[in-house]
């Protein structure tokens, strides 16, 4: 499952420090990143593998040109790769493994675009007074539209609908002054 | 290629990689990738409510084209 990211993980499952927690990540973006440059070799897909950690997260990106078949449309493919890469790297360290995996700056740029129009839904509602509904997304998605619609005062953002139509509806905040 | 690729992203995800094969089998509907793994690893590759088969077709699909099927042979059953 790729669970509702905006759910906090318990802080430590199996780890005794933050230390470990960390070397963990690191462990974590290595295996993926064998896992997933032996894929391009024997595809004989051009790209290099950045490895990272965020947000008490592995991330590893896939970057070069020409990378859109593993993308794919609405990223289909790209979560499909996430997926495995994730087993693989559960395989090797036994504990549930959280890795983002971006290629091309597919997710970025997505992450860049779903701010915008988080910030713009709550840039409506501040001014109609009015809630205003989003397109369904993906629990990624909607986390990020989440954060963007915080960062702005006076509105608030729920998720209501079953997946995967589930969708983010944006709202004048409670106790905050209507538009007129 | 797309066999070499298949049987790379299986043997990372399974606990005896080394009983993976994938084969190529051309027959009337086309291309059928059989995949074949250890009995004890056979829920790993199909994944609950069959999302990891589902991830392995859809990276199959983008990587060897369009029309290669995926198939998981339960090697326990006689055939």
């Amino acid at each position: 499952m790729t669970q509702a990211d905006s759910t906090p993980e318990p802080a430590d499952v199996t780890a005794d420090d933050g230390a470990d927690d960390g070397d963990l990540l690191v462990r974590e973006g290595d295996i993926a990143g064998d896992y997933l440059e032996r894929l391009l070799d024997i595809a004989d897909v051009d790209g290099d593998i950045d490895m990272d950690v965020e947000d008490d997260r592995a991330v590893v990106a896939v970057v070069g040109e020409g990378l859109d078949a593993l993308v794919g449309p609405h990223g289909q493919v790209l979560d499909a790769l996430q997926e495995l890469t994730r087993l693989a790297v559960v395989q090797q360290t036994g504990v549930r493994s959280r890795l983002m995996l971006d290629v091309g700056g597919w997710r970025a740029r997505r992450k860049a675009e779903l701010t915008a129009t988080g910030t713009r839904a709550a840039e409506k509602v501040l001014a109609t007074g009015e809630p205003v509904q989003l397109a369904p997304m993906t629990p990624f998605e909607r986390k990020v539209v989440h954060d963007a619609v915080a960062a702005v005062d006076g509105v608030t953002s729920e998720s209501e609908g079953v997946q995967p139509e589930r969708r983010v509806v944006v709202l004048p905040a409670p106790g905050a002054p209507s538009a007129g | 290629m797309i066999e070499a690729a298949v049987e790379h992203l299986v043997r990372g995800i399974v606990d005896n990689p080394d009983d993976v094969t994938v084969d190529l089998v051309t027959g009337r509907r086309g291309r059928t990738l059989e995949v074949r793994v250890h009995p004890d690893d056979l829920g790993k590759v199909i994944g609950r409510a069959g999302r990891t088969a589902k991830a392995l077709r859809t990276v199959t699909t983008a990587i060897g084209g369009r029309g290669i099927r995926v198939d998981v042979v339960d090697t326990d059953e006689v055939r």
